[in-house]
């Protein structure tokens, strides 16, 4: 595989010694592979912002070099021609229905596409597909985005960074404040992107459950550092260590734990909901069977 | 039981948009941790609204604690209600902590020397004292809505409403304002109404209504309102997550009694099938 | 935009974040009167030598606050040049079409540079010491007499004291939808002017619809916790005139006689 993304060395600070001083980066390096899940984890304040910010160089190194694939970033770096990198790099931010403001959701849709130098006729195909992946009917198209309500609104905003076909997609707590089935929606195009349009994907995010659903490759920050990175099963395979990252475990893992507590013995920690069923299974055996 | 709240048969619109309410009615218990569920649009925070007297009835009537919600008893009834509301930034009035736990208080004229006092004991009732003198810039929205509930419970209500107070905040914040809640609910004898479309939080709950597109569609105890797994999921909400292993396992072949069973329950059941092997 | 310090409130316990909020108040006004009087090196220093001391008395660094008002220095540059290019009198030094530089016009230029930096260096200075709530009670004390004719003064406070505390939430959104618009292939901050102009449509309509609905999450959430209108209310704080009060006010009378005794007569 190739690496889409590659971080070395990489320290940012934001005003240092300033009462307003913000978490900084330190010393970062790591790699996501193209075409991969990732989920950057790690509790309030920990950097995972700032993190990703990077990768479209919204935010450029204080020190060290971000690769996204042939673009290097360093510190010296200006702000122009930083174009083509942004339209490779889809960055979905926390409640993205904050940045609507056309006055259709077409227009809305095409306006990504538009500023990256698309024809009308392709800004408008892209729209069109776009609005097709995040499930909205075309009968959208010409409402303004402030009539619709807030699940659809996101999947507007969301669609507008589609629309520009980015290689790389980063989802900022797509989520936050939807409801169990809007929240469905939003993972599932997230992993529909990953599985048919080969998206990489960056997801940062505080639903554990997520991260074992959806995610291949984690990492998870604390304090401006990346304190570990791997699969899913790496990560919450110690529990006091997730604890004294200020995370959870996933539900499943939770759930087992409260198992053990009471004297079950399980082989390893399950992190998902078939993955403790199945061990349930094994140790109950066919005689759970007979219950029928 | 006594009700404290009761909404009887009451119609509801938004300008220029369809009935949400046709002949709602509903009755809180007094002290009991009463969960609202719903997806979003089924009218939950409306409802709120509603029995707070931020927004007008079509038809109908609420009761609060004996008082009708009209023009003349509307303040009344706001010193018996406190609602904490979704977005932390949007509640915060004051300049600092402290200023904005007494902004209640001095709307009702509430002299200053004793407005101190209970600024001071309402900021320790949710551990927010240290930070009295802070801004809300630099608080984080877990925080925030602890000042929220000390503003709150600087009032003495009667009644709180979690109007999706948690949903903004990551699982640790939730937990951390639940646990609060709780807490003060148990210390002072309150009556809790939390809307929410978080089914854990609603697992906690004595009792359960689902609201759909405006209407009550079940109300019972969560025990009961969990048996119904397709119900749950026909109006958009998820399902316990014991409710989820159980299907889990029934789909290999382990078939349980009943469809929900709390964590206690299930490990029990669990046990029992390895014992039996 | 996070290190933008005009409008913040920094808590802390300088001698000036003790002061009474209305002489801090009644302090900025009289000494933009003052700067007004001011029209030579001279008492311009004197000026600019009492502002420093203000405020290395709040507790911020110079080097910090000078950062902070750094982005409004700009607005003042462009002011200036405008002044500078179209205003007439003096020696000619430079001219093109309708523009002309002469030497009166940079000496009142440099003049006019100073004195809105001095302007806004007591603003900010004032807001970063006092808490919205505090500069709104202090405008409400100043304003007091002119309820006798029926002007909303308490109301008018507590929509002083609501904006302020926003400022540094709109700031934080502001960025985000910056950031989020830069990501769709905006670039603000270059291009011609009409280029500039239409940059701002996505981030403009953003910002107002989300100020917007702060206005109204905000006004349900003071209704719900009580508040009818902003007369009938008690205060949790009150400010109390203070020896510091007194020695600033004899401090600033100084500075401004000074200055009446050496400004050009």
């Amino acid at each position: 595989m190739d690496k889409a993304v590659n971080f070395e060395k990489v320290t940012h600070t934001y005003q240092v010694d300033t009462p307003f001083s913000q978490n900084a980066l330190e010393n970062v390096s790591f790699t996501i592979q193209s075409g991969s899940f990732t989920a950057i984890i790690g509790h309030t304040g920990s950097g995972k912002s700032t993190l990703v910010q990077h990768i479209n160089a919204l935010l450029k190194p204080t020190d060290g070099t971000v690769s996204v694939f042939d673009r290097i970033i360093t510190p010296k770096t200006t702000n122009k021609n930083l174009k083509q990198l942004r339209k490779k790099v889809g960055m979905v931010f926390q409640f993205p229905e904050k940045q609507l403001f056309e006055e259709t959701v077409i227009k809305d849709i095409m306006f990504g596409p538009l500023n990256y130098g698309a024809t009308e006729e392709e800004a408008r195909k892209s729209a069109v597909n776009a609005m097709k992946l995040v499930g909205l009917s075309a009968n959208f198209s010409d409402s303004s985005p402030f009539d619709l309500s807030g699940g659809q609104m996101r999947r507007v905003a969301i669609a507008g960074v589609l629309a520009m076909n980015p290689e790389i997609l980063i989802l900022d707590e797509p989520t936050a404040g939807l409801d169990p089935r809007g929240h469905k929606e939003i993972m599932d195009l997230a992993r529909h992107l990953h599985d048919h349009n080969h998206m990489t994907i960056i997801l940062v995010t505080h639903q554990m459950d997520d991260v074992v659903d959806y995610a291949s490759n984690v990492v998870v920050m604390d304090q401006g550092k990346i304190v570990k990175v791997g699969p899913p099963k790496e990560i919450f395979s110690d529990p006091k260590w997730v604890y004294k990252m200020q995370l959870d475990l996933p539900s499943s893992a939770l759930f087992a734990q409260k198992m053990i507590d009471t004297g079950i013995k399980l082989k390893t920690l399950p992190l998902t909901i078939d993955e403790l069923a199945d061990q349930i299974v094994q140790i109950a055996g066919k005689e759970g069977k007979k219950d029928e | 039981m006594k009700n404290i709240i009761q909404v009887k048969n009451i119609s509801f619109h938004y300008p220029d948009k369809p009935l949400l309410f046709d002949n709602l009615t509903l009755d809180v218990h007094e002290g009991e941790w009463l969960a609202i569920i719903g997806q979003n649009g089924s009218g939950k925070s409306t409802l709120a609204r509603l029995i707070d007297g931020l927004i007008v009835l079509d038809k109908g009537q609420i009761i609060v604690d004996g008082l009708t919600v009209n023009d003349q008893n509307i303040f009344d009834i706001r010193n018996k209600i406190g609602i904490v509301f979704q977005n932390p930034e949007d509640q915060f009035v004051g300049a600092t902590v402290e200023d904005d736990v007494a902004f209640g208080l001095e709307n009702r004229q509430v002299e200053r020397e004793k407005m101190h006092e209970i600024v001071k004991k309402s900021l320790m009732d949710v551990s927010m004292l240290d930070f009295r003198n802070r801004i809300p810039a630099n608080l984080s929205g877990g925080q925030k809505q602890r000042v929220a509930i000390a503003g709150i419970v600087a009032l003495s209500p009667k009644i709180i409403i979690l109007d999706e107070a948690t949903s903004m905040l990551d699982p640790r914040g939730r937990n951390e304002i639940l646990d609060l809640v709780y807490q003060i609910k148990k210390d002072n004898q309150l009556t809790v109404i939390s809307i929410t479309h978080d089914i854990d939080e609603a697992a906690n709950a004595d009792r359960v209504v689902i609201l759909n597109e405006g209407r009550i569609i079940d109300e019972e105890t969560p025990e009961n309102i969990f048996q119904n797994t397709g119900q749950l999921q026909s109006v958009g909400l998820d399902s316990p997550y014991t409710s989820q292993l159980l299907a889990a396992l029934k789909h290999r072949g382990i078939k349980p009694q009943r469809s929900y069973l709390n964590d206690e329950e299930l490990i029990a059941w669990i046990k029992q099938l390895i014992s039996k092997k | 935009m996070s290190n933008f310090l005009f409008g913040r409130y920094l808590p802390g316990e300088s001698w000036v974040h003790q002061m009474s909020p209305q002489s801090k108040l009644l302090l900025s006004f009289y000494f933009v009167i003052v700067i007004f009087f001011a029209n030579n090196i001279a008492s311009y220093a004197a000026l600019l030598i009492l502002i420093m001391g203000v405020i290395i008395l709040s507790g911020v660094s110079i080097s910090y606050f000078l950062k902070g008002i750094r982005p409004l220095i700009w607005l003042i540059i462009f002011t200036v040049l405008l002044q500078i290019l179209f205003s007439s009198g003096g020696k000619l030094l430079w001219h093109f079409g309708p523009f002309s530089i002469t030497d009166q016009s940079l000496i009142n230029g440099g003049f006019i540079f100073i004195r809105f930096l001095l302007i806004i260096m007591i603003s900010t200075v004032l807001t970063l010491t006092t808490t919205p709530l505090a500069i709104a009670d202090g405008v409400q004390t100043v304003l007091k007499p002119l309820k006798g004719f029926h002007f909303p003064v308490d109301t008018l406070a507590l929509m002083l004291s609501i904006a302020l505390r926003f400022v540094p939430t709109l700031m934080d959104e502001m960025e985000t939808i910056m950031n989020a618009q830069r990501s769709r292939g905006v670039d603000f901050g270059s291009g011609s002017l009409k280029h500039r102009v239409k940059a701002a449509v996505p981030l403009l309509v953003p910002l107002f619809t989300g100020a917007i609905n702060h206005a109204e999450n905000l006004s349900t959430a003071m209704e719900a916790r009580g508040f009818t209108d902003s007369e009938h209310r008690s205060k949790y704080r009150i400010y109390r005139w203070q020896m510091k009060d007194t020695i600033s006010w004899l401090v600033f009378l100084a500075v401004g006689v000074l200055v009446l005794g050496i400004r050009k007569w």
